[in-house]
């Protein structure tokens, strides 16, 4: 018995330190991936000189992640000498780490990893054909030079610019998405089909609805025309816009019809230009279907005796809208907002295509910049600076998020 | 629910005759602006479609007409044979963009169901660690580490290989998080008597749970296929010749050598759009409850 017990203590350890060395190596692997190195193709050429490189550049980033990795290692480690005496635990113990595999070694390279790298070089000066080179704060700072100088304000011009989009973007096609789906909800035969019909655009990607809405904004296109006649049979004379290279402001375009002018030097009051106005409409047109699918599925949860008792009671459909709906939903509601804050402050693919930042920066965002910092299409490469912006972009979202929710979900837990 | 509620009425009484036509009325109202609506919704594919058999000249003209003067049906073909050089073609882009799509989809169906296995039966020391982790990770911005990954994948060699989108989209926490749903709403008694039976964990998880959570399955299956065919930013880094160009950004790119052309481009966007439409068009109802699914349970 006692010999049992003994050599079972010897083999639970040595499982054990098998595991703390694994965990170790793989941990060390991924570091030694996502090390702050240069990648020019001498460098690259085989292991040896990658080693070589990591071990002139990269020693304090190993050491560091190396640290993190040995305590991990070693709380694992303990876990797994403590379950090895119990069969059927150490059995599911091995079992959930084996079927979770896949999922931590994709997510450990290529989230966390990567983060690590990122954040590393947001404080140097990185090109990827030449080492980093520390510059602490300065990429940060870069950021919002825009404060002091006007020429160097692309940054805070995204940030405007997303702030609008968002502003706009997120109550209206939230706003819509309840509608439609109320009035959806509200016939009684097809309601499956027309929801197909509603959400079939959506499903299509971001790249063929921004080609065909090229297509519709162009002078000479649909958008234009249809205007011109819809207005056209109240006597109205419309001139085709330019929609997508017009970067006159909502503001300024108020403050014209008044007389008034504002100065490009105060771009920020400007407000955002019809280009920018143009891919907003494009958006809400795509997004609005897929949000009234999940209002129209929240709704049929909705207990149908809240709507009758509501009846017996003599209220009318306001009052039913306002006093039962509207707070029924309010949990998907403030997910809707959640979802359309964090996917707006990102838009790309539709800037990207349409209007490649343009006209005069007034649909520059976030993510387009950082795609052009990082990939030098607009100059030198900085991929230091790129990782710096999509940092702060990533706080801005993390505040603007926590607060929505703060604000949106309070007083849910009472239904 | 609106149909459970009619027997509530009350029973058509003379008084309430005007009532019940103005409920018809508005009925028949509801139904017209539903249909109004569907209309716009629809209004810029049917132009865009409509707009794809229309010469040069059409395609340009101002004001626009609604139907070609003849239906040029040689633009489908032409769009179809035209090679942008390199071995850049619809067909190849097609192909390339199923390829991709059905490879991540199944994987992150394999690996996904797998985590979602660990995390929904199996009880083990750091597992609500991890699905914290999990939970904490899907509130990442992609901007952030849209840069790291271009590095590390360069690093590895593999841009332009489809490896560079495969790895990285093996596996993901939006499809573990919802399978892990699914799975914990399975009952746990029909795996017991596999558990009595002595059955490992590999067998309770492809016997009993994968057969049960079937439509899960071909949910998660769905959103992520075509959340690949509609990937843009990450094809369009990793991937740079027009051999091995997506749809997506093989679209933009055949936008701009086609400038004028509107109607070829516009072919381009069906040939994107018409495999998405048609698979939407068969598994709707999948494609509607993993949305409204994300929804209530996000």
């Amino acid at each position: 018995m006692q010999t049992i017990s003994k050599s079972n203590e010897k083999s639970g350890m040595l499982i054990s330190l098998l595991v703390f060395v694994f965990v170790v190596v793989i941990l060390l692997i991924i570091a030694l991936l996502n090390a702050p190195t240069m990648v020019g193709p001498k460098v690259m050429a085989t292991v040896k000189t990658y080693l070589a490189e990591v071990k002139a550049t990269a020693i304090p980033f190993m050491i560091a992640v190396g640290v993190i990795a040995v305590i991990l290692a070693y709380f694992i480690a303990r876990e797994i000498r403590k379950t090895y005496p119990n069969k059927r635990q150490f059995n599911e113990l091995i079992a959930g780490y084996t079927f979770l595999a896949p999922y931590l070694l994709v997510t450990l390279t290529f989230t966390i990893g990567v983060i690590l790298f990122a954040l590393y070089i947001s404080f140097t000066d990185y090109d990827i054909f030449t080492r980093p080179t520390w510059v602490g704060l300065a990429n940060y700072a870069k950021a919002f030079e825009g404060f002091s100088d006007a020429t160097k304000r692309d940054f805070l011009q995204a940030l405007y610019n997303v702030f609008w989009y968002s502003l706009l973007v997120v109550p209206i096609q939230t706003g819509l998405a309840i509608l439609l789906a109320v009035l959806v909800n509200s016939i009684t035969s097809l309601k499956q089909f027309f929801r197909t019909i509603f959400y079939a655009p959506s499903v299509t990607s971001s790249v063929v609805i921004t080609m065909i809405f090229m297509w519709l904004y162009l002078k000479d296109g649909y958008i234009n025309y249809a205007l011109q006649s819809i207005l056209g049979w109240f006597g109205v004379n419309f001139a085709k816009v330019n929609w997508l290279g017009d970067p006159r402001g909502l503001i300024q375009l108020i403050v014209e019809a008044f007389g008034g002018n504002i100065p490009s030097s105060q771009w920020y009051l400007r407000g955002p230009s019809i280009a920018w106005m143009a891919i907003m409409v494009q958006n809400i047109f795509t997004t609005v279907p897929t949000f009234m699918i999940m209002f129209l599925a929240a709704l049929q949860d909705i207990n149908p005796a809240l709507y009758e008792a509501a009846k017996i009671d003599g209220a009318n459909n306001w009052h039913v809208f306002h006093k039962i709906t509207l707070p029924m939903l309010k949990p998907i509601t403030s997910l809707v907002v959640i979802l359309g804050t964090i996917g707006t402050l990102q838009v790309f693919d539709q800037v990207f295509l349409a209007t490649k930042g343009g006209p005069l920066k007034t649909s520059l965002t976030p993510v387009f910049l950082i795609f052009q910092e990082a990939m030098g299409t607009s100059g030198p490469i900085n991929m230091g600076y790129a990782s710096a912006l999509a940092f702060i972009l990533a706080i801005i979202i993390f505040i603007l998020t926590f607060f929505q929710r703060r604000t949106l979900e309070s007083g849910t837990e009472m239904y | 629910m609106a149909e459970k509620s009619l027997p509530l009425a009350p029973a058509a009484e003379p008084a309430y005759r005007s009532q019940k036509s103005l409920k018809i009325f508005s009925g028949i109202l509801r139904y017209l602006l539903i249909i109004l609506l569907c209309c716009i919704a629809l209004a810029p594919f049917i132009l865009a479609f409509l707009g794809t058999f229309k010469t040069d000249l059409e395609i340009n003209a101002f004001p626009p007409k609604l139907f070609p003067e003849v239906w040029h049906w040689e633009n489908w073909s032409k769009a179809w044979n035209t090679d942008i050089g390199q071995g850049g073609t619809f067909p190849r882009w097609l192909f390339n963009t199923a390829f991709l799509s059905v490879i991540i989809a199944v994987a992150q169906v394999i690996f996904g169901s797998m985590a979602a296995y660990s995390f929904s039966r199996l009880k083990f020391p750091g597992r609500d660690i991890v699905f914290n982790f999990m939970l904490g990770t899907m509130m990442i911005p992609g901007a952030v580490t849209l840069i790291p990954a271009y590095v590390l994948i360069t690093k590895l060699h593999l841009i332009n290989t489809f490896w560079a989108l495969i790895l990285p989209g093996l596996v993901g926490a939006g499809s573990i998080f919802m399978l892990t749903q699914f799975f914990k709403a399975i009952p746990v008694d029909l795996e017991e008597a596999a558990v009595i039976d002595g059955a490992t964990h590999m067998q309770i998880f492809t016997k009993v749970i994968l057969p049960l959570a079937r439509p899960a399955l071909l949910t998660v299956l769905i959103l992520q296929f075509q959340g690949m065919w509609n990937a843009f930013l990450q094809p369009l880094l990793y991937l740079n010749s027009p051999d091995k160009y997506v749809l997506n950004v093989a679209l933009s790119i055949f936008q701009q050598q086609y400038k004028a052309q509107w109607n070829l481009t516009l072919v381009g966007a069906m040939f994107n759009a018409i495999p998405v439409l048609i698979l939407f068009f068969i598994f709707s109802k999948y494609y509607i409850e993993g949305v409204a699914y994300a929804g209530i349970k996000g």
